[in-house]
């Protein structure tokens, strides 16, 4: 378990432990023969590897069976620019690195879509297409591969010894290790979490998953290949047994083994599948057996691997931050600019949906005027819920229209319809659980955010810039809510009542016109409900229109301007709170009619 | 001694206290209905029962023993039987398969399951003539009676029943409840959790009233109906009785 | 023309071997959602098993078909015994992590158990004895059948329909197909639940068994590392079909031993595996589901 609070030592750890473990690298040539360093080499290959697969399977949550493909394309594309056209080794890095990303694009584009299973046997199958291509053909060198590419060369020094290759694998991994960081620290790097997380909830919060899926991917081809063209130099021969699906298996192992979306994870795990093998050795044949059963017993004792991330962080708005960030922001920085313009928030004509035998919806219709609280009420299994997720485009709608300020939203996906200004939250609760609490309110940010890819990768001015201007509004949502204190906390740690206010607080990060809220209150006491209804109203006052979902009649009653009744999926009420109290329909369908049941009935099972 | 008896239940999900000791009774025979708004907690109480989640402290005794450490299909077993929330029927099995598997435990006697299910086609013809059908293509009060004879073929002592007029249709929602009439007549006691709580206490015997993973209110149902708080739970707000 | 039939019947006996790797397959994903990486492997120790009873029971004299008969009941049980153990030590305890950590023990199982041969056999091949097997054949539209190969073909099909039967209409396979759809529900039915998933591993270490001694007197020679390409091959089968598709893993499987007969015969051995992963490939992305696959319900 995590431990509450960052402990001296945990602190002290995470304050000098890079260096040290830095120190020890660079010593490591210095304290063992040149078997071990060769050793040391293909752990160093392997970080490089883990790292960038880490970002595919650990971030985006993104089984892939064939990363030794890009490793391959990397390897190839140095392997034959240096022989053939006699290019430096320094000069094909580029090539190698666009190369690969081509391929990620090629394999990811259309394949991205399918279920994370069908998509993990299509990157196998690529793995083996390459490895095969790569066997076969004539230019590749067939089955031999290619010999006699030149070692790396620097300023007239050659990487020759194994000592200084060593050291040029640890300025890569160190060049890598830098950039996968710089994307994990992203507004990228954010959406692949909440992706692995929680992928619909997501996209609810406005992550185009699509888009977000390839990038992990282009930058994981990128880094796989360059450890790829490294390793061509190093050996200066390379042939298709290197890129084997069980390659791409050992590397699975490296992110998995260490501990998925951890730096020193990967590391770690790295130095244990190569180099646990050799330290086996004594044991002859019994060497693969013996890693294969500890194997099998470190996945049972530890399935979040030998070094998990943390998934609590240090609070970015606590006392030991202050200054850095900067002045908080007032309550007036969230108010919305009033969008002018007549007519209703939302407009909803015409739903129906079904599933299978059941209409969950029949022809419900109902407007939202600008900066009300309106809500939907009925008792269970109404449609009030399925009529959310029509309009948020998560469930397909058999007919009808939704406008938002006067626009459609028919057929948008539902990150379009968080960008065009329409937030919910869920009936379950559905946080990033493993994300902490501000991350999750970033999260909700990212349809606003401007951040490019590039800027996400060198940390640009303008990134830097955006990223403090996100936390200070994080900060003010954060504030808003309740929740500032425990912003490093992890979402899952929170009580029930704090994980409700968090997910509203990241719907309402996403700067909505008009905030869905899916039964706020369910499993709140009567306390907690009054002052959810507190917050709801502040919601109203920055300017959010709200539409709310919920039981509860009186407290509904208590702050609504327009309440619209749904029972068995159809609308029976539409009217001022007032109004409706006085329908007698409405209060049937809450109670049931007191209907006279047949008593003259037979015993069953008789 | 009660047909069953908990006592002192708490029940977590995550770091969330969703049953915060909870204490009650169920007798031989009896319907018991238990009441409350969304969210306190009913449906965590039948899924602790029926052995779905397992509860960090307190004792479920049926039938005189401890269940609140017994895999749920020893539970069902004993003679328990729970239709869950949302009817939870095999949409991908025939509406034969489905009742079949209600007969799980008889397999072995496979004559006696053919018994059964054709005593709930007779009960039930809507499911005789869509035996063959995939379930998933009934509609929503046929799957809800499917639900019901699916459990009821291995004849248990106590049935939980978890919002079994869901989403129906008033005159489908009148032979639901005709049918759990006709199920008490048959000796089995039922647990009912309802949102119709009119008509859900004009049936039970007693009642509970939930809020927030806790009971508020116990009485008889004819008490219960009267009573200002169970409208209130139900629509919300401060009770205008206090306890 | 007869040489297009050679081809189809050599593909569809090698695909009835691929065929019933891939049941395991699809079994095991429809019922806990694991690919089973240790799965090929269990083909691999089924081929030794059998090899090895051949062994015990050709130095006891026993005619031919006796041998075979012992062969292959026994491979059967022990692999089966020993997926059950598989499941009951390795996947049980992992069941509600991280799906990802349950693949990582798979792949452990699958070293171990390619090491483990690897120790027990020798790392070379093995080869069942020489004319074990009748070499009488007969012409069929111009190709040659070998009695083998049909005789073969036809067990992998009695096999294939006596497994889908079983799901079809027993209690436990009904009960198999209810809780690869809803684990709860099960459970409420009496279902125990952990049971019929040791079930549904001794079926499928059973079947992959099978076709581990059939491809092993097929093509005589076994060795430690054989489960690899054929977990491969007959994975790809079991999506290609729809994974937890039951029929859609047996077309498969056939579908890709035609596949890669024809590759091997029309282009060339060297590329037909290349062949077999882009149709699958395309499939995918044109019909995601699998041949067969039916859309599988998302929960919210």
């Amino acid at each position: 378990m995590v431990a509450t609070r960052l402990g001296p030592a945990q602190s002290l750890i995470t304050r000098y432990g890079p260096f040290v473990v830095l120190l020890l690298a660079l010593a490591f040539p210095l304290g063992v023969n040149a078997y071990w360093v060769t050793v040391g080499i293909g752990i160093l290959t392997f970080a490089m590897l883990g790292l960038g697969l880490n970002l595919v399977v650990g971030y985006a949550g993104l089984l892939d069976l064939g990363y030794a493909a890009f490793y391959a394309i990397g390897a190839y594309t140095t392997a034959l620019l240096t022989t053939v056209f006699h290019m430096s080794f320094w000069a094909t890095l580029p090539f190698a690195v666009i190369f690969s990303a081509l391929a990620g694009v090629i394999v990811g584009y259309p394949t991205l879509r399918l279920r994370s299973d069908y998509l993990a046997i299509v990157t196998l199958g690529f793995g083996e297409i390459v490895r095969i291509t790569a066997t076969n053909l004539g230019f590749t060198g067939g089955p031999n591969g290619i010999y006699g590419i030149p070692s790396p060369s620097l300023f007239g020094f050659q990487f020759f010894s194994q000592n200084s290759q060593y050291y040029l694998a640890l300025a890569f991994v160190l060049f890598v290790l830098f950039f996968t960081r710089q994307l994990a620290h992203s507004r990228l790097g954010r959406a692949w979490l909440s992706l692995r997380e929680d992928e619909s909830a997501s996209e609810a919060v406005g992550v185009p998953s699509v888009r977000v899926k390839l990038w992990a991917y282009v930058f994981g081809a990128i880094f796989g290949g360059l450890a790829g063209a490294f390793f061509a130099a190093r050996l200066t021969a390379i042939s298709p047994d290197s890129f084997t699906y069980t390659q791409s298996i050992n590397i699975l192992m490296v992110v998995v083994l260490g501990g998925m979306a951890s730096f020193p994870g990967v590391l770690l795990g790295a130095a244990v599948v190569i180099g646990l093998p050799e330290m086996l050795r004594f044991m002859q044949i019994w060497r693969l057996f013996v890693f294969a059963i500890g194997l099998i017993v470190l996945m049972l004792l530890r399935p979040q691997g030998i070094w998990p991330a943390a998934s609590r962080k240090e609070n970015p708005f606590g006392p030991g931050q202050a200054g850095k960030l900067g002045p908080p922001l007032p309550l007036d920085a969230l108010r919305r600019e009033e969008t002018g313009g007549e007519g209703a928030a939302l407009r909803v004509t015409g739903l129906r949906r079904r599933f299978g035998g059941v209409t969950a919806v029949d022809d419900v219709g109902f407007e939202v005027r600008r900066g009300e609280i309106c809500s939907i009420i009925g008792p269970n299994g109404a449609g009030k819920t399925t009529v959310f997720n029509c309009i948020t485009g998560v469930t397909r709608t058999d007919a009808g229209d939704v406008q938002l300020d006067g626009r459609g939203l028919n057929r948008r996906q539902p990150h379009q319809v968080v960008a065009a200004g329409l937030s919910r939250t869920f009936q379950g609760i559905r946080l990033f659980k493993n994300m902490s609490v501000y991350e999750n309110v970033l999260v909700g940010m990212y349809p606003h955010q401007r951040a490019s890819v590039l800027d996400s990768l060198i940390h640009t001015g303008r990134q830097r810039r955006e990223e403090r201007e996100s936390l200070l509004r994080c900060q003010a949502w954060l504030r808003f809510c309740g929740l500032e204190e425990q912003a490093g906390h992890r979402a899952s740690e929170l009580s029930y009542g704090d994980q409700r206010r968090l997910e509203i607080a990241r719907a309402l990060a996403a700067q909505p016109k008009v905030l869905l809220l899916d039964e706020p209150a369910a499993g709140m006491n009567p306390s907690e409900k009054q002052s959810l209804m507190g917050l709801v109203r502040r919601i109203r006052d920055l300017g959010v229109t709200v539409v709310l979902i919920d039981h509860d009649m009186n407290l509904v009653m208590g702050v609504s301007d327009h309440v619209v009744v749904l029972d068995r999926g159809r609308k029976i009420a539409d009217g001022t709170p007032q109004e409706i109290q006085a329908d007698e329909r409405v209060v049937d369908a809450y109670l049931g009619r007191d209907e006279q049941t047949d008593e003259e009935v037979g015993a069953w099972p008789s | 001694m009660a047909l069953l008896e908990v006592q002192d239940l708490h029940t977590f999900y995550g770091s969330i206290e969703a049953l915060r000791g909870l204490s009650f009774t169920v007798e031989e025979g009896e319907i018991v209905a238990l009441l409350g708004s969304n969210g306190a907690g009913k449906t965590t109480t039948l899924r602790s029962i029926s052995g779905l989640e397992r509860p960090r402290s307190g004792a479920i005794r049926f039938l005189g023993r401890d269940i609140s450490h017994m895999p749920a299909h020893r539970i069902v077993q004993l003679g328990l039987g729970h239709v869950p929330e949302g009817r939870r029927i095999f949409v991908n099995l025939s509406v034969e398969e489905n009742l079949m598997l209600g007969g799980y435990l008889l397999r072995r006697t496979p004559r006696e399951v053919q018994a059964r299910r054709d005593e709930v086609f007779e009960r039930l013809p809507r499911l005789l003539e869509r035996r063959h059908q995939l379930a998933g293509t009934l509609s929503g009060g046929e799957q809800q009676m499917l639900a019901i004879g699916r459990a009821l073929i291995t004849r248990p002592r106590l049935l939980a029943l978890d919002e079994p007029s869901m989403g129906l249709a008033p005159i489908l929602v009148q032979s639901i409840f005709q049918i759990i009439a006709q199920i008490r007549k048959g000796g089995t006691a039922i647990l009912l959790v309802e949102q119709n709580a009119r008509q859900a206490l004009r049936l039970a015997d007693r009642g509970y009233v939930l809020e927030t993973g806790s009971i508020v209110l116990a009485d008889t149902a004819k008490a219960l109906a009267e009573n200002r708080r169970v409208q209130a739970a139900y629509l919300g707000g401060e009770p205008e009785v206090a306890l | 023309m007869s040489v297009f039939v050679q081809y189809l019947v050599n593909g569809l006996t090698i695909g009835s071997f691929y065929a019933l790797v891939a049941l395991g397959y699809t079994m095991i994903y429809g019922i806990i959602r694991l690919i089973n990486f240790a799965h090929g492997d269990l083909f691999m120790v089924g081929a030794f098993a059998g090899w090895f009873v051949v062994g015990i029971a050709a130095g006891m004299h026993l005619p031919v078909a006796v041998q075979l008969l012992l062969a292959l009941l026994i491979a059967m049980l022990a692999v089966g015994l020993l997926a059950m153990g598989i499941e009951r030590v390795a996947y049980q305890p992992l069941l509600k992590a991280s799906r990802l950590s349950i693949l990582i023990t798979a792949l452990g199982v699958s070293l171990a158990l390619e090491n483990g041969a690897m120790i027990a056999f020798g790392a070379g091949f093995d080869t069942f004895p020489p004319n074990i097997l009748p070499l009488s054949g007969f012409q069929f539209l111009g190709a040659q059948v070998g009695d083998v190969q049909l005789a073969m073909f036809v067990l992998s099909v009695v096999l294939m329909v006596g497994l889908y039967l079983f799901v079809q209409y027993t209690p436990v396979g009904t009960a198999m197909r209810a809780l690869s759809f809803d684990q709860d529900a099960a459970r409420l039915m009496g279902i125990n639940v952990e049971g019929v998933v040791l079930i549904t591993f001794l079926l499928g270490g059973s079947l992959a068994a099978a076709s581990g001694v059939m491809m092993g007197l097929y093509y005589t020679q076994i060795n430690f590392m054989m489960g690899f390409l054929m977990g491969l091959r007959a994975f790809t089968a079991a999506v290609l079909g729809g994974i937890g598709n039951i029929p859609g893993a047996m077309v498969g499987g056939l579908l890709i031993g035609v596949l890669q007969s024809l590759a091997a015969g029309y282009i060339s051995s060297q590329w037909q595996d290349v062949i077999v992963f882009a149709v699958l490939i395309l499939v995918l992305v044109f019909k995601p589901t699998g041949i067969f696959g039916e859309r599988v319900v998302e929960r919210m």
